[in-house]
Parts: structure tokens; C-alpha cells; sequence
């Protein structure tokens, strides 16, 4: 029950302590900034238990004055959406509630979760350092060192203060990154598009198998592809927002650190991250425009606290995709199967419905009618699967493996922006018959 | 119909493909996850994992939490380790592939000295020793055709071990034990200077082998000499057999003392053995130095040179080739 409440309550502490947000959004961004911040102090050699207390006090202080503040209702803020969609709602909730049964009862049985990640959450409680024994031995276990560790930060998080380190104090916590995720799509697209749509769209994410019931990448499992998906919603709704603001008159904020800050998440968080962050950061040029200079500096300060940190401590099995790209020319056999991954697992039934065939066409009504936010959805999943595409091309993996194993994991990841696609098409297409009417 | 309709079929048809697929397994989730729920949470792991989770559990409360384990696997069965790590964390484990990569790493100080063999269907904590021997019965002895001597009822077998050399060195004594009688045979094997005795009985006609005497016979790892005491004669051959190069070098059944051991090249790590077979002390002389042993004393030292013995005991010189293969020098 510790697990439970240190999910519940320090990580939206956490999230507020930054400012106003909704609870999802507020879960999810206080588990990038807790794991951020241990990371950089693991880096600096600043003892992790210290910087935990003062994250807990900052986060206490702060978040609870900022709760206070919004209860007593700050007039210059505007008041968050809270769209009343009894059925989307419903249906939100019936899977949250049955996975929460689940994940309190049944005990962790994943793979690369109980593999790499809790692993490393573990050794990280254990040890109060992020290169302390367990990452310096040069060992043939097939640990994946380099790895970036902002979930097992986490993770280590719960674990220490629960003084347990049963992965059952985990369970709650890739359940709750579901849940915020599908309470964040719900907010802000239910802010840029209608109250309606966000319903809708959480709805229809927490029911796709892939994120609630598949085994290997699902909430009930450890793996990080979820926080990826997740994080990556927190920084293209930001720049939704700025694209949104950018019609509406001009006012000051901090959306370009807040952006830079998803983006040092997904740094922090996988493997996949960095050149997610670089597509994010390429697209936020033509938003942010000059200020996309702050996002990239927080993005930057990440990105190199990883290389010094991976700099420490010896590698692992993992492969070095920048040392492979160099070899694409000898690998152009396996550009047919590269090309052919995600279409064919798209069209998986048991994995994803028919949600992407709603995606594509939802993309195509969408840049008739909403040509701007379109565009910028399908820029950011199509140059995040052209990515995923040349790492398979690249890879000194059987590619057919590779791909059978990590390919619906990745389609993950492109969730939040596929999703805003739906809900666009569906307010152009209702659009579209009011004015027909 | 209108565009709003269209768009609420689109959306319905969408979540209906999406429950299709998902509520069916959330049912089972939940309907296991209700079964399970009486059941204490190790009990849990144990329906999910089965019977190698119990032997983890196990594992769990014989280990010390303090002391590292070194995880022995093969490379195939590595994701059992990986999960053995995991579940027997806060334990510091290190994973070797193989019994093999184990004994490489023996100049690492930081190598465990406690062992757990894991494979899929069980973990367990266990010793060198018995791996070596699993190992050894898996694979196939070096001599199919062994040579065997005539029919005798007692002799000594100089040079008797089960011991590693340098890797891949794995010496065994490779035995096979004929009754060419009508009668069963009872033979009594001492192995000196340990005094270990075990009487095994030849059925009539037939024959015992051993891919490891030594170890089989009297469950260590170690060398000496042999004395075979048999009710009946029998025919037998020792091999001295190196399974890690696939080399084997029929030993002599030695019935008495002897010591001129004809010269023959030296190679590297030659070694000079010298015997006392019988139940009294003997004098063995060494390049003139005169070296009393005990009864059934088994003495080896290195040599550079062939030294000249002599004396009521008997010797024998092994030298290595190059290329790892032992020579044996026997007397005449």
C-alpha cells in the first residue's frame, strides 16, 4: 500500500509543484521531473536520498500551495475543461477499474521489465546511486547498462521509501502512467478539440489491448514504452497548445520549457528518446520558433547528463545504433521488411483494432480541414516511424525478430498525436454537417 | 445521413474493434486475478511461475543474503537466470554461461563461491563438482574401443584422479571392468593415500563402466593411485583421459614395483610420481637421495630433468606436449 500512496501522492505533488496542471498531466510530469531530477544528481554525485528529501519537501510545499491556491480559485487563471461525457467516461473507467483489480492481485510477469527495468529500480534503492556496483560490473548478464533509468529513478523512489523491494510496489505505478495518460489525452484534447472528443479519445486509448492488456508493453507490465507514449503526449499537446495560442492573442508563458522538459523526459526515459526529442525539437522549430532555444537547452542538459552518466559506466548488450548507421549500405536487404513493419502490425486486430485504419483516414479528412494541427500530427508520427524504420534497417538483429517483438511497442509511442488526428477529423466532419444543415 | 452520424458509426465501429480484442482478455485478467486472490502473494508467483519459483523460494531462505552466487546457466537457458537474478535480489549474483566460463574466471577474486545451476524447469544451489560430473555424463567418453588387458585379480592402477588442469584440461580415468566369468565378481578399489574403499560386484559375463572413476567411485575430485582387488579375474582398461582436448592414454595394470623409466623427450610441466603400493614403509632413491615414504604414499614433484630412481616403489614420469597432450613415461 506504500507503493500506492507514494504513486497517488508524491508524483502529482510533484507535477504541481510547477504550476498549474490537471491531475494526469500533473502525475505524469511529476514522474519526468522526480526521475530528472535524481538522474542529474546521480550524475553530480549528489547523494540520491538527500535529493529525494528535497524533492519531497519541494514537491509537499509546492504542490499543496498550488492546490490551495487553485482551490481558493486564481482569477487570472482560466478554468480547466471538465467535459461531462457520462458514456466516454464510463467506458474510460471500466478498464482502469478492472486493470487496477488486476494489478493489486496479480504479481509482475513480464519480461523486459522484470529484466532491465524494476531490475535496475531495484539496484538503484539498494545502492543510492545510479553507477553505483550493479551498473560498474562488467558481467555477461544481458542487462542493457546504457540504458536511460528516469523510470527506474522512479521506480527506486517507491521502493526505497516503501523499504520493500517486491515489484508489487511497482504495480501501481505503470497502471497510474496509463491512467495519466489517458486523463491527459482527455484534458487537452478536450481543450484544443471539444470536451467531447477528449472523452472519446481516453476512452478509446485505454480500450486498445496494446495498452491495457498486452503482456509484453502494457500497463500491466514494466515496461517503458507506456511513460514513452506518455511523455511524448505531454510535449506534442504542447505544442498543440502553441499552435492553438499562436491564433489566439499573444500571451507570455513558459510553454517552450515545459516543452523541453517532455522532451528531456523522453531523453531520460528510453533509448528511443533522443531521436524522438530531435524530431520533437525539428517540429517545435517551425512552432516555438526563436524560443525553441530554452526547449532545446533543457533537452540539451539531459541529453548530456546521459552521455556523462553512460561515459561511467560499461556497456551492455544494448545495441549502439549510431555506430550501425554507417552499415545501412550493407543492410538494404532489409529495407523491404524495415518499410513493411508498421503497416503489417498496424493492421494486427488483436493488438490495435481497427484503430490505425481510423487513423490514416482520420489524417486524410483532417488536412482538408485542419490543415495546420494535420500536419503537425503527421509530421511528428511519420518522421518518428521513418526513425524507427532506419534503426531497423540499421540493426545487427535478425530484423524480422526485432521487429515481431518490439514494432506494436513502438507504434505506442505515436499515440497522443494519432489520437489528436481522430478527434480533429471527427470535429471537421461534424463540422462539416452543421454547415451543410 | 448526416456527418455527426457518420462520425458516431466510425467511432462506434472503432471502439467495438477495440473491445472485441480487449474485453474478452480483461475478463480472463480479472477471473485469474479473482482466483488468486485467497492466495498469499508468493503463492501467487507460484501459480504464474510454477515449480521453478518454488525452487527460487527455496533458494531464497538457504542462501545467505550477504553472499554473492555465481548463476550457472547455458546459453540458451540464459533468460531463467536473468529472472533468477531477479528474484533473488537483494543476493549480488553473476551469471556465468556454463560451467566452463565458472572455472575461467577462477583468477577473478570477486568470483562467487556459492554456485546455483538454473535452468527453466528449476533452480538450485549445488557444487563444482557436481556440475563437472553432469557434464561429464552428458557427453561420451573419449575411448569406444578400449583395449583391455589379460585376466587378472590384483593390480595397481598407478595414476588415478579426477581433477581440471589449465582450461580446458578436464583429466578423468576412464574405466571399463570385464567379468568373463560364469560367476559374479566382487572387486574392492582402495584409492591411496585417502584410503577410500568401495566394492562394487560384476555381474557374470558382464561389464561395469566408468566415464569417471575416480568421481563415480568415491564422489571427490582429487588424484592418487588405485589398488583393484577382484574375486574373480578380470579384464579391464584404465584410460587417463583428458575430455576437455578429447586425448585418452592407456595406463598399465602394474603388478610390481618399478622404477626404470626409459629417457624420452621432456616437454613442459613435467612431473615425476613415485608410489609405495604396498602396506609397509619404503626407501625410494632419487638421484641418490634416499626418500623414505610411507605405506601408500603417493609423491609427485616437478622435474626438469629424467632423474635416475630406484628402491621397492614405483614411478612414472608425465610431461605435457605443446600442444596440451600428457605423455606418460613408464617404467620397464
Amino acid at each position: 500500500m506504500i507503493g500506492l500512496a507514494v504513486t497517488l501522492v508524491l508524483f502529482p505533488l510533484a507535477g504541481w509543484s510547477l504550476g498549474r496542471r490537471s491531475i494526469g498531466e500533473a502525475f505524469l510530469f511529476g514522474a519526468g521531473l522526480t526521475g530528472s531530477v535524481l538522474f542529474i544528481a546521480g550524475v553530480l554525485h549528489v547523494p540520491l536520498v538527500i535529493a529525494l528529501v528535497l524533492i519531497g519537501a519541494w514537491s509537499v510545499g509546492c504542490g499543496v500551495w498550488e492546490l490551495r491556491r487553485r482551490r481558493r480559485g486564481m482569477p487570472s487563471d482560466p478554468p480547466l475543461p471538465t467535459p461531462h461525457s457520462p458514456l466516454p467516461t464510463i467506458l474510460m473507467c471500466i478498464p482502469l477499474l478492472a486493470l487496477t483489480f488486476v494489478a493489486a492481485i496479480t504479481p509482475l510477469n513480464d519480461f523486459d521489465g522484470r529484466a532491465f527495468w524494476v531490475l535496475k529500480a531495484k539496484e538503484i534503492a539498494r545502492e543510492h546511486a545510479i553507477d553505483g556496483p550493479s551498473f560498474k560490473a562488467v558481467t555477461l548478464d544481458p542487462r542493457k547498462n546504457h540504458y536511460p533509468i528516469l523510470i527506474p529513478l522512479d521506480g527506486a523512489v517507491i521502493l526505497g521509501i516503501a523499504h520493500d523491494f517486491d515489484d508489487r510496489q511497482l504495480r501501481w505505478f505503470y497502471l497510474g502512467v496509463l491512467a495519466a495518460l489517458a486523463l491527459l489525452v482527455r484534458e487537452r484534447i478536450g481543450r484544443l478539440v471539444s470536451p467531447s472528443a477528449g472523452a472519446w479519445c481516453a476512452a478509446l486509448l485505454v480500450w486498445i489491448p496494446q495498452f491495457s492488456v498486452e503482456a509484453e508493453g502494457g500497463a500491466l507490465s514494466a515496461y517503458n514504452d507506456l511513460a514513452i507514449a506518455a511523455f511524448a503526449a505531454g510535449a506534442f499537446f504542447e505544442l498543440a497548445e502553441e499552435v492553438a495560442k499562436s491564433a489566439a492573442p499573444k500571451r507570455r508563458d513558459f510553454g517552450a520549457i515545459r516543452f523541453g522538459l517532455w522532451l528531456a523526459f523522453l531523453i531520460l526515459t528510453k533509448s528511443e528518446g533522443l531521436p524522438f526529442a530531435i524530431v520533437f525539437l525539428a517540429v517545435g522549430a517551425f512552432v516555438f520558433r526563436k524560443r525553441i532555444a530554452s526547449s532545446a537547452i533543457v533537452a540539451g542538459i539531459a541529453a548530456v547528463a546521459l552521455f556523462i552518466w553512460r561515459t561511467r559506466i560499461p556497456p551492455g548488450d544494448e545495441e549502439d545504433i549510431i555506430r550501425l548507421l554507417p552499415t545501412i549500405p550493407q543492410k538494404l536487404h532489409n529495407v523491404r521488411a524495415a518499410l513493411a513493419a508498421f503497416p503489417r502490425h498496424m493492421l494486427l486486430m488483436p493488438h490495435w483494432g481497427l484503430f490505425w485504419i481510423a487513423v490514416i483516414i482520420a489524417a486524410v479528412l483532417a488536412l482538408r480541414t485542419d490543415r495546420r494541427n494535420a500536419t503537425l500530427a503527421i509530421s511528428v508520427v511519420a518522421a518518428m516511424l521513418a526513425v524507427y524504420v532506419l534503426v531497423y534497417v540499421a540493426t545487427a538483429w535478425v530484423v524480422s525478430d526485432l521487429i515481431a517483438v518490439t514494432a506494436d511497442r513502438l507504434l505506442m509511442h505515436v499515440i497522443a498525436p494519432s489520437l489528436f488526428l481522430l478527434a480533429i477529423a471527427t470535429r471537421a466532419s461534424i463540422l462539416e454537417s452543421r454547415t451543410v444543415d | 445521413m448526416s456527418g455527426r452520424w457518420l462520425t458516431r458509426i466510425a467511432a462506434a465501429l472503432l471502439f467495438i474493434s477495440l473491445a472485441a480484442s480487449t474485453l474478452p482478455r480483461l475478463i480472463a485478467l480479472v477471473n485469474d486475478a479473482r482466483s488468486m486472490l485467497p492466495l498469499p502473494y508468493e503463492a501467487r508467483r507460484e501459480r504464474q511461475m510454477g515449480p521453478w519459483y518454488v525452487s527460487i523460494e527455496k533458494l531464497r531462505r538457504d542462501l545467505r543474503p550477504n553472499e554473492p552466487v555465481a548463476l550457472i546457466t547455458s546459453r540458451r537457458d540464459i533468460d531463467s537466470a536473468v529472472f533468477a537474478n531477479y528474484y533473488l535480489f537483494p543476493i549480488h549474483t553473476r551469471l556465468y554461461l556454463g560451467r566452463n566460463a565458472y572455472r575461467n574466471a577462477a583468477p577473478d577474486p570477486a568470483r562467487p563461491a556459492v554456485l546455483v545451476a538454473v535452468n527453466p524447469s528449476h533452480a538450485e544451489r549445488t557444487a563444482y563438482d557436481i556440475l563437472r560430473d553432469r557434464d561429464l555424463a552428458a557427453g561420451r567418453r573419449i575411448v569406444a574401443e578400449p583395449e583391455l588387458s589379460a585376466p587378472m585379480t590384483a593390480f595397481v592402477l598407478p595414476l588415478a584422479a579426477s581433477l581440471d588442469g589449465p582450461p580446458p584440461g578436464t583429466f578423468v580415468i576412464e574405466a571399463t571392468l570385464v567379468n568373463p566369468n560364469p560367476v559374479p565378481a566382487e572387486v574392492r578399489m582402495t584409492f591411496w593415500p585417502k584410503g577410500l574403499t568401495r566394492t562394487i560386484v560384476i555381474a557374470a559375463r558382464s561389464t561395469k563402466t566408468y566415464y569417471d572413476l575416480v568421481y563415480q567411485l568415491y564422489g571427490i575430485m582429487n588424484a592418487g593411485w588405485m589398488r583393484v582387488d577382484s574375486s574373480q579375474p578380470l579384464r579391464a582398461a584404465f584410460y587417463f583421459a583428458n575430455r576437455g582436448r578429447g586425448d585418452a592414454t592407456l595406463m598399465p595394470n602394474a603388478v610390481a614395483d618399478a622404477t626404470r623409466i626409459a629417457p624420452a623427450p621432456l616437454h613442459r610441466d613435467t612431473k615425476l610420481f613415485v608410489i609405495n603400493p604396498k602396506d609397509s614403509r619404503a626407501n625410494a632413491i632419487l638421484n641418490g637421495e634416499s626418500i623414505p615414504l610411507d605405506p601408500h604414499a603417493f609423491l609427485s614433484r616437478p622435474i626438469e630433468t629424467l632423474p635416475a630412481v630406484s628402491g621397492n616403489v614405483y614411478a612414472f614420469v608425465t610431461t605435457r606436449e605443446l600442444n596440451g597432450k600428457t605423455d606418460f613415461l613408464w617404467p620397464q
